[in-house]
């Protein structure tokens, strides 16, 4: 999770629990842009954004920085950046919650 | 400045219905803070796109390039209908740059996921 403000390479999260802890050790992730949070992979995924300890019901956001990815692309785009926000009822579940994204569109969804 | 510069639109694509009732804030984004310009229910004309009364007159003033910020309350119209939502409220964060052309920024809208994109 991140504040709009958050930039730098601090990846929260990145205490990713140990085999110990609670069973959903990772339980969000994301297809993410180029974030402060963290970068996605060559999958295009980002995971270990939260830990479990810190992943209780509660309301949460994810904040894309879609400016700064069409910018390095020399492309324009209708959304300096993207907010997500969603409720957390049951945080033994996973929850992936991916953006499909274009320069004038973007959709989103719950996925598992 | 066009005439009728910002419309919105919610589509239930669960119901195939557009969604009546949501109450949607359009704020700008101004010295570092985001202001409130206007807010509005959606009312239901024959295509019931969003029309608010008034709101060309509210905002056709402050409708310069700027970044703009729409937040449609979806929980209540999710809980009025007795269902849940993954979203308690959605918030389409847009930047306009020709105040001269027409901007619609319509939701597709469905519990567990929603789309937007940018229209004329």
């Amino acid at each position: 999770m991140q504040s709009e403000e958050s930039k730098g390479n601090n990846t929260l999260g990145s205490n990713s629990s140990t085999a110990s802890m609670a069973s959903n050790s990772n339980p969000l992730t994301s297809h993410v842009l180029d974030t402060a949070v963290g970068l996605t992979n060559a999958d295009g995924r980002v995971g270990n954004l939260i830990s479990s300890e810190e992943f209780t019901p509660s309301r949460f956001k994810l904040t894309f920085d879609t400016l700064a990815y069409y910018e390095s692309r020399g492309e324009r785009t209708f959304y300096p950046y993207i907010d997500v926000v969603f409720e957390i009822e049951r945080p033994e579940e996973h929850y992936h919650v991916p953006i499909l994204l274009s320069a004038f569109g973007y959709s989103t969804y719950r996925g598992s | 400045m066009a005439s009728n510069p910002l419309t919105s639109h919610v589509l239930d694509t669960a119901t195939g219905k557009p969604a009546v009732g949501i109450p949607v804030t359009l704020s700008k984004f101004e010295n570092d803070v985001w202001r409130q310009i206007s807010r509005k229910w959606a009312f239901q004309d024959t295509a019931n796109r969003l029309r608010w009364t008034g709101w060309k007159s509210d905002i056709i003033e402050e409708f310069t390039p700027s970044k703009y910020k729409l937040t449609f309350e979806t929980l209540a119209y999710y809980e009025g209908r007795g269902e849940k939502t993954f979203y308690p409220y959605i918030d389409v964060i847009f930047e306009i740059e020709r105040s001269e052309e027409h901007y619609h920024v319509p939701i597709l809208l469905s519990a567990y996921g929603y789309s937007t994109y940018r229209g004329s």
